[in-house]
């Protein structure tokens, strides 16, 4: 279980990730709290001893709206508890860190917002287990006031590129971009089914020309077979709903979760 | 320079002369708004945007627009002077700016007029629309069956159930009406939805949003296309009256019927503006909509301004007895003016609106919107600390007759008769 695909993330921040070299890479979302965060942490545990690139981890907000059915009702379980963005960093920095991939948090803005992103900044930086965020709703121009308070913490700022990008667009997006970035394969929300078009391997291509980050491909991930083929010419696949459909139940997940790693390994031989 | 940025060029120009200074280039007013959208969307505000601006310029859309206004909703709408209502309150004279005489029933047939032409030269085919007490979703799906595109409202199961008549008339005019099983079922589930529809649809569809709330341009464009009112009310006052209003009055859920009586006088520091937010049951989590009593900045849908929230930063529902107010946050150039001290906000609950309900359907036979009935209300209120001789002029944005069956059914859970 330890030879799964090594590029990875370093908690500071900084990326050991060489495109041609570093074996192609998984990155599974999890949501907090759901079913619990016993759980969670069974299912992090799981993939940092598979090697995932690093993990996805959602917290829930009561209006996810980027995210189709499987996630908002994902979300409305996991916060029947409250799990609160602060005290998730105290539950993450308690996991001591061989139990742990390199940790991206994904929410929408309200949840930083709400904390203050310095204060965020701050705290995640203290636990040294947050690699960066993703935020969904946090455009590319918005972020212009948020983007050096990220950058001064070391948390790494994913960005953006979508089918409806522009090129010239994409191309500053991708400079200001952190950690990787994120290419969103379909036009719609997660979980919705994904069919490969040639212009998103095209697109993957520009934007690997562009920058020495990794480009990872989500949204509509459905089968081990699809993520295979994905990284015959994307560095990272982000495996979503597929994986949060069997979260409330650990046997299938993990079986599920298994099958997608063996693919990603697969993935570029 | 291609002809595309010429257009580009005049399209920001236009910009100048929509509003002096906001919002700005970011769509930001002070340090309300914004665009807080998915990657997906982005694209098609910024195209939208400039479509926005470069027909706002040109004579011919302007042209479009005001006839359809005028020979389809019916503008201007009349200017009224409430007397027998005055004299019950013995105090300052209330005037009422009747937006309940549009076509459709409310102010909200204007900004659905407004979007639908320009997307008709944008060249989409598909109308998209949220709807709470249904008054949108109707202008919508009346502007969409006019014009010839297909039509898709989506509405809160909760207020499907509450507001039926609607639903048939939104049927009845060719809309696919879709309820939204999630959330609280109420509007702002309803937003969630057709922001989700238009990430998938985005090519050929047009959202139209209803009020003067979500990702820039939407707040710019629908205070242009609703800032008719007070342009109209100002011209019909000088002309009546000699002078400008004292003070204003309109109800505020996301804003759009108060931004549209107000900003065409905020320059005038004499008119004095209030905005009044549903207070519902009390001004307790849950149980209001006054999201600047209650609530705190934060970014709900697209826009950074007051958002009810709670302690984690989760939105809380909301609670009042009109559909139209019941939102979780306001929009975010009402937000920027409440900072600046240029409107004051206050709340109207449950009661005092259904008070206000009764009487102006009593003393002037018009039987007003939940909505407007809490600007009545406050009216009301400061009629009676005001002189006589000072003018008090109403928004009276839509008319009751989608409410009587809940104020038949209110009445009899409180054991009232008429």
């Amino acid at each position: 279980m330890t030879a799964g695909p090594s590029a990875k993330v370093s908690q500071s921040g900084k990326s050991s990730f060489k495109r041609g070299t570093s074996p192609p890479a998984l990155i599974p979302y999890l949501v907090a709290g759901d079913p619990d965060m016993a759980t969670t942490r069974r299912y992090l545990r799981l993939a940092a001893s598979a090697g995932v690139f690093a993990v996805e981890l959602g917290v829930p907000f009561s209006d996810p709206t980027a995210d189709g059915p499987v996630i908002q009702e994902a979300a409305r379980r996991s916060l029947r508890h409250e799990t609160a963005l602060s005290e998730l960093l105290d539950w993450i920095e308690k996991i001591p860190r061989e139990e742990l991939p390199p940790l991206y948090l994904m929410t929408y803005f309200n949840l930083f917002h709400h904390m203050g992103v310095e204060s965020f900044c701050h705290r995640a930086r203290e636990t040294g287990r947050v690699a960066g965020v993703v935020i969904p709703d946090l455009s590319f121009e918005d972020a212009r006031d948020y983007r050096p308070i990220f950058r001064s913490y070391g948390i790494n700022l994913v960005g953006f590129v979508s089918p409806t990008t522009p090129l010239d667009r994409a191309r500053k997006i991708v400079r200001e971009a952190r950690g990787f970035v994120y290419y969103v394969g379909l036009m719609g929300t997660t979980g919705s089914a994904l069919s490969l078009t040639s212009s998103a391997r095209e697109m993957v291509k520009s934007i690997q020309e562009w920058t020495a980050l990794p480009v990872c491909l989500g949204f509509g991930v459905s089968e081990p077979k699809m993520a295979q083929e994905i990284l015959g010419f994307a560095d990272g696949v982000i495996v979503g709903s597929r994986l949060v459909k069997e979260e409330e139940d650990p046997g299938r997940w993990e079986k599920t979760f298994l099958e997608f790693v063996a693919a990603s390994r697969k993935g570029k031989s | 320079m291609s002809k595309e940025s010429a257009a580009l060029k005049k399209g920001r120009k236009g910009s100048r002369e929509i509003s002096p200074s906001l919002p700005d280039y970011r769509g930001y007013f002070g340090e309300f708004g914004g665009r807080f959208v998915s990657e997906t969307l982005m694209p098609a505000l910024i195209e939208l945007e400039s479509a926005f601006k470069i027909a706002w310029r040109d004579p011919s859309f302007r042209k479009e627009f005001q006839g359809m206004l005028a020979e389809y909703s019916g503008r201007p709408t009349p200017l009224y002077l409430a007397e027998a209502l005055s004299r019950e309150t013995g105090g300052a004279r209330i005037w009422l700016k009747r937006e309940d005489l549009n076509h459709t029933g409310a102010h909200k047939i204007t900004n659905a007029v407004g979007q639908a032409l320009l997307a008709r030269r944008m060249g989409k085919r598909r109308l998209i629309a949220e709807t709470g007490a249904g008054q949108h979703g109707v202008a919508t799906a009346t502007v969409a069956a006019k014009l010839g595109f297909s039509c898709q409202i989506y509405m809160g199961s909760e207020d499907v159930r509450r507001q039926a008549l609607n639903v048939f008339r939104m049927k009845l005019l060719g809309a696919v009406v879709s309820p939204v099983d999630l959330g609280g079922r109420t509007l702002k589930d309803a937003i969630s939805e057709a922001l989700r529809d238009w990430s998938r649809s985005v090519g050929e569809t047009h959202y139209l949003l209803g009020t003067a709330f979500g990702p820039h341009p939407f707040p710019l464009m629908v205070r242009t296309f609703q800032s008719v009112i007070g342009q109209e009310a100002r011209r019909q006052f000088l002309k009546r009256v000699g002078r400008l209003p004292n003070v204003l009055v309109a109800c505020v859920g996301g804003g759009s019927n108060a931004i549209g009586l107000f900003h065409p006088f905020v320059s005038e520091r004499a008119v004095r503006m209030f905005g009044v937010e549903a207070g519902g049951i009390a001004i307790a989590p849950g149980l209001h909509a006054a999201r600047f009593a209650g609530g705190s900045v934060g970014v709900l849908q697209g826009t950074k301004t007051y958002v009810l929230q709670n302690g984690d930063g989760q939105i809380e529902n909301t609670h009042s007895v009109s559909a139209g107010l019941d939102y979780s946050a306001v929009g975010p150039e009402l937000a920027y003016y409440r900072g600046t001290g240029r409107i004051v906000f206050d709340s109207v609950g449950d009661d005092e609106a259904l008070e206000a309900f009764r009487m102006l359907s009593r003393t002037e036979g018009i039987i007003p919107a939940l909505e407007s009935s809490h600007a009545v209300a406050y009216a009301v209120r400061l009629a009676k600390t005001l002189p006589r001789d000072a003018n008090i002029l109403v928004n009276l944005s839509g008319r009751g007759d989608k409410d009587v069956m809940e104020v038949s059914r209110l009445l009899e859970e409180k054991g009232e008769t008429l």
